[in-house]
């Protein structure tokens, strides 16, 4: 028994050792090969994201003395993997805002480079890129990302409730007045069923429009004072007691209490888990949602349509943009090979190609938008182009990439609004609070 | 003669009735119960079984209308999940684990347990104080350490901590240890055994039952550890199964694959649940070898 155990004890020692030895000779020849420069361009482990893996041969084909290493990690840990390669020098070259921060918190925590200096003969132009969304990512005119894929915020529906109710489907022109706010709640309480019994319930309309903080938006109304888009992402007023700011919070949660016409979280959930979006199982008829969610089209178990966000009753921002761009952090020690593998990846080719690999992320390259507005099964091409047009004209960058220390602020919103979307408290006894704690952590994070 | 032999008849009827009621109430409210306990687990099974569009309906279908069993295949055969060499390196991260904890807690523990010096009590709280810190404290410094040995992206960074003993493990083993009789070490001392021999061939076998339970918990913990990993690897091909899996969430721009995530944790508590059949068996062996108690 005991000699038993020993030898199996000393052959599993002998296979650790050989493990050992294994790594560290992998170690010493990657190290000894030589004069080519490596990048490191890490992402999100997902197929959406790690399809460039399949783009290296052919860029390293053109650039022969540039090499390009993938590194990844899960959606959750990415910000923990980021900051702990910062930590030890080992930073990678090229990545963007994939986790929880976004890009103002990356630049106040002096993570970016500006990369101005490399940029001279480059022309957003040239990729077709609109100088507006490459004006996004510039603070005092330094250049500190490049635009990669623009994702909008588009109204998805389910043809298959409209159908039952015998509405009219909505239209994909931003300019046609008649579809306002209000005949979107009207559609929607056509579509209701508002009941307890789960496998009847259905709703008109989830109105998921940007973050929490960023709604009012859409009612003309803005949680935070103006300065907060010219001066590095820190707001110096917060306007959650303006009546304004009330108001649209009123309505938006008066969807879900006063006209029922939208889902409870607890709905939400039960439908689709504590993360999904309940529209997925087709218990929804209209939903307000980020344009990523038309990749999945494909999979839903229903005709789905996508239309464009009805016209607010007051303000004219209808669409949240989200506009992915390519960063490279500040110890990077080959800024300028790093942005010519960036260069490569916004090209109209690449960009084409992208839309195909990834499964759906929408071009940044408007030269390559056509195809992208081509690529979902089931859905006019014309009608999504009509939306994405639309989007940009009424859209702002969403407050995620603009604000600093945006993870805390929007776990502040989450949090203290929880009490409201479960029905639990009113927005007028909430609001006040967030304020309060709001100003505090600014005053705190926002220290000189 | 017979009387007594007819009342203790009348009370055996009567108790067994009693405890067929009570027997009743008792298996009720054990099925109820298990249902509730194996619930999940069905719901694990069925959901790894069904085709993506059946994912989406509401109300899900508790058995599936078709069953996929391709999801199971499609795990090691798609090249983007690369499940296989997944698994594969989780084994190794949490068998060498099993190794380096076992033999390097127990031996300290050992230490501890057997020998008596002047700063051996200060030395157990120094080790135990280590307990109190939490991993993020120690994150950074030693990813730096691994760093400057050359040892990031690879396995060892997640398997050589482990040869270097474990506080929680030390004081478990300690303490199993400190129950074993003096009578046995002097017996062995007599029959001319080294300190080493006390250790490796009288200490060890009798302490079965705490090496199980010291190698569940290993396991188990380098099993599901996501965050270690996530830090230290880089290659897909050096990636633990809790990367893989956390990654099938990652993206918030696709429906998550769940009946392929299903398949993944039931191939993936396999070991888990073989190692506490095997460790079982050990659990009731150690007493029974031992016979000290």
């Amino acid at each position: 028994m005991n000699k038993k155990w020993m030898s199996i004890a000393i052959s599993l020692t002998l296979v650790f050792a050989l493990l050992a030895a294994a790594c560290s000779n992998k170690e010493k020849t990657e190290g000894g090969k030589g004069e080519k420069v490596t990048i490191t361009h890490y992402t999100i482990d997902s197929p959406d994201r790690t399809f460039v893996e399949k783009l290296i041969p052919d860029f390293e084909a053109k650039h022969p003395n540039i090499k390009i290493k993938v590194t990844k990690a899960p959606y959750e840990q990415f910000d923990s993997k980021l900051q702990s390669s910062i930590a030890a020098k080992n930073a990678p070259d090229v990545t963007s805002h994939w986790g929880y921060g976004g890009f103002m918190e990356y630049y106040n925590k002096d993570m970016l480079m500006d990369l101005s200096p490399y940029l001279e003969g480059f022309k957003a132009s040239d990729y077709n890129i609109p100088d507006d969304v490459m004006d996004i990512y510039k603070v005092d005119g330094k250049t500190y990302g490049i635009p990669l894929n623009s994702y909008v915020t588009v109204m998805l529906y389910n043809k298959d409730l409209f159908d039952k109710a015998g509405l009219p489907y909505p239209p994909t022109d931003y300019e046609d007045k008649s579809w306002t706010f209000e005949k979107m709640v009207e559609y929607a309480q056509k579509m209701t069923v508002d009941s307890k019994n789960m496998e009847e319930a259905q709703y008109g309309v989830d109105f998921g429009f940007g973050e929490r903080d960023q709604r009012p938006q859409y009612f003309g109304a803005n949680v935070y004072s103006d300065d907060t888009w010219t001066n590095g992402g820190k707001p110096s007023e917060i306007n959650l007691s303006k009546p304004e700011v009330v108001d649209a919070y009123k309505t938006l949660y008066g969807l879900i209490y006063d006209k029922k016409v939208a889902p409870t979280p607890a709905f939400s959930q039960s439908v689709s888990g504590q993360f999904g979006d309940p529209f997925l199982s087709g218990k929804i008829g209209m939903s307000v949602v980020g344009s990523w969610s038309l990749a999945a089209a494909a999979d839903f178990s229903f005709n789905v349509g996508v239309a464009a966000v009805p016209q607010s009753p007051k303000g004219d921002v209808r669409s949240v943009l989200y506009v992915d761009p390519l960063f490279v952090l500040k110890d990077s020690k080959h800024p300028e090979e790093a942005l010519e593998w960036i260069k490569y990846l916004i090209t109209t080719e690449i960009q084409e190609k992208s839309i195909e690999l990834s499964g759906g992320n929408p071009p940044v390259n408007q030269a390559a938008a056509e195809k992208y507005y081509n690529n979902f099964e089931g859905i006019d091409p014309k009608g999504i182009q009509q939306v994405f047009d639309g989007a940009y004209k009424y859209g702002f960058e969403s407050y995620n990439h603009l604000i600093s220390n945006y993870s805390q602020i929007n776990e502040l919103f989450i949090n203290e609004l929880a009490g409201v979307e479960n029905g639990d408290k009113q927005v007028e006894e909430v609001l006040p609070v967030i304020e309060q704690k709001l100003k505090d952590l600014l005053a705190r994070v926002n220290k000189p | 003669m017979s009387e007594v032999a007819l009342e203790n008849k009348k009370n055996t009827v009567r108790k067994k009735k009693k405890w067929k009621l009570s027997q009743l109430i008792g298996f009720v409210i054990l099925l109820v119960v298990t249902i509730t306990m194996l619930s999940p687990v069905w719901f694990m099974v069925t959901t790894s079984l069904k085709t993506t569009k059946e994912l989406l309906l509401f109300p899900p279908t508790i058995i599936p209308k078709v069953f996929a069993w391709g999801n199971f295949s499609e795990l090691f055969t798609n090249t983007d999940i690369k499940f296989g060499q997944q698994y594969m390196n989780s084994l190794i991260v949490a068998i060498c684990t099993v190794i380096g904890t076992i033999i390097s807690s127990s031996l300290v523990a050992f230490g501890f347990a057997r020998y008596q010096t002047r700063s051996s009590g200060f030395m157990f709280m120094l080790v135990l104080s280590t307990l109190m810190l939490p991993y993020p404290a120690i994150m950074i410094p030693q990813f730096l350490l691994f760093m400057n040995l050359g040892l990031h992206d690879s396995l060892l960074p997640l398997i050589l901590p482990s040869f270097f003993g474990s506080a929680y493990m030390i004081f478990l083993l300690k303490q199993f240890f400190s129950t074993m009789p003096d009578e046995l070490y002097n017996a062995g001392r007599i029959d001319g055994c080294s300190e080493f021999r006390l250790y490796w061939n009288l200490t060890l076998p009798l302490a079965g039952p705490a090496l199980a339970t010291v190698a569940i918990f290993s396991f188990i913990w380098s099993w599901n550890d996501l965050l270690t990993p996530v830090l230290y690897l880089d290659s897909q091909e050096n990636f633990t199964l809790p990367i893989g899996m956390a990654a099938m969430l990652s993206s918030k721009f696709r429906l998550a694959p769940w009946n392929l995530l299903m398949a993944a944790s039931i191939l993936s508590v396999m070991p888990i649940v073989l190692l506490f059949a095997v460790a079982q068996k050990r659990f009731v062996e150690g007493i029974v070898l031992t016979g000290i108690k």
